[in-house]
């Protein structure tokens, strides 16, 4: 009788220590987008009509500009993870490539978010104005800065891929890093819909 | 299927254009927010297995993340629809 069994790593990818960092990150964000949606309850109607006053257009490109970055990481990811010792150099360029347009995007959010946050502090908004803006400001001026530190790591990862620094059986940096960038990605997917759309 | 992670992008892109037009079109109603968190799960369970790559590692540490996202948008869900008491 054959059996199906399907082989499973013993550890995520990358260093341990980055899974320890994306746990506690995951349990703050957690906690952040509880206390959004509880407090919203207090006032349903005040939280209702400041929502009206984001652009949840700007929103909308973060999310498609943060899961197409994931996108081209895990190709970047693929790139090297799938070298060979004949093959260091194509891999490295490739990554690199896959990385570059990943960069992109993380400077593209910080230009649309900037441009968002110019637009709300432009009206004389800020953490006192009242809950729903508190929340707003603290979560997406948190969640901007693991933007702008993801987009730096993915920046020193895509310098070394430069120097064919990836050698076949060396991944962990690079897997690293992506797993950070997409513990990002995931973080707004939910932050997304709970603090522009559901009303 | 070797184009496994454009299917998995596509997937994203599209729930997220429908999330959009949700409130695009402001047509968002509790039905609709019902809808919205579960294609919410679904990205995010998508972002952890194919991204992330912890489909292919051992349970207890998938299970990590996929634990986080059902609590929290069950948590949101629970918020959203428990009545509100009517102040006195």
């Amino acid at each position: 009788m054959s059996q199906n069994i399907a082989i499973k790593e013993k550890y995520p990818p990358g260093d341990f220590a980055v899974w320890i960092i994306i746990y506690v990150e995951l349990i703050t964000f957690g906690l952040l987008f509880l206390g959004y949606a509880f407090s919203r309850r207090g006032d349903v109607a005040m939280f209702n009509e400041s929502q009206l006053m984001l652009n949840q257009t700007s929103g909308f490109i973060n999310t498609l500009i943060l899961v197409t970055s994931s996108y081209f990481v895990i190709k970047a990811v693929k790139a090297i993870t799938s070298m060979s010792e004949e093959s260091i150099a194509e891999a490295n360029a490739k990554a690199s490539k896959w990385l570059l347009l990943a960069i992109g995007c993380g400077v593209a959010f910080g230009f649309v978010k900037g441009a968002e946050f110019y637009h709300i502090f432009g009206q004389g908004i800020n953490l006192s104005t009242n809950k729903f803006f508190m929340f707003y400001i603290m979560l997406t001026a948190f969640h901007f800065m693991h933007v702008m530190l993801g987009t730096f790591i993915l920046f020193v990862i895509y310098k070394k891929t430069k120097t064919e620094g990836y050698i076949f059986g060396d991944y962990r940096g690079i897997e690293t890093g992506a797993s950070y960038w997409h513990m990002v990605d995931l973080l707004w997917i939910v932050l997304f819909p709970l603090v522009y759309i559901i009303r | 299927m070797k184009k496994y992670l454009e299917f998995v992008w596509a997937i994203l892109a599209i729930l997220t254009v429908f999330a959009y037009l949700l409130g695009y079109l402001k047509i968002i109603s509790t039905f609709f927010v019902a809808v919205l968190l579960f294609t919410t799960f679904i990205k995010g369970q998508l972002v952890i297995d194919y991204f992330m790559g912890l489909k292919d590692v051992r349970l207890r540490y998938r299970i990590i993340p996929t634990l986080w996202l059902s609590i929290i948008i069950t948590l949101i869900g629970v918020a959203y629809y428990l009545p509100i008491a009517p102040s006195q």
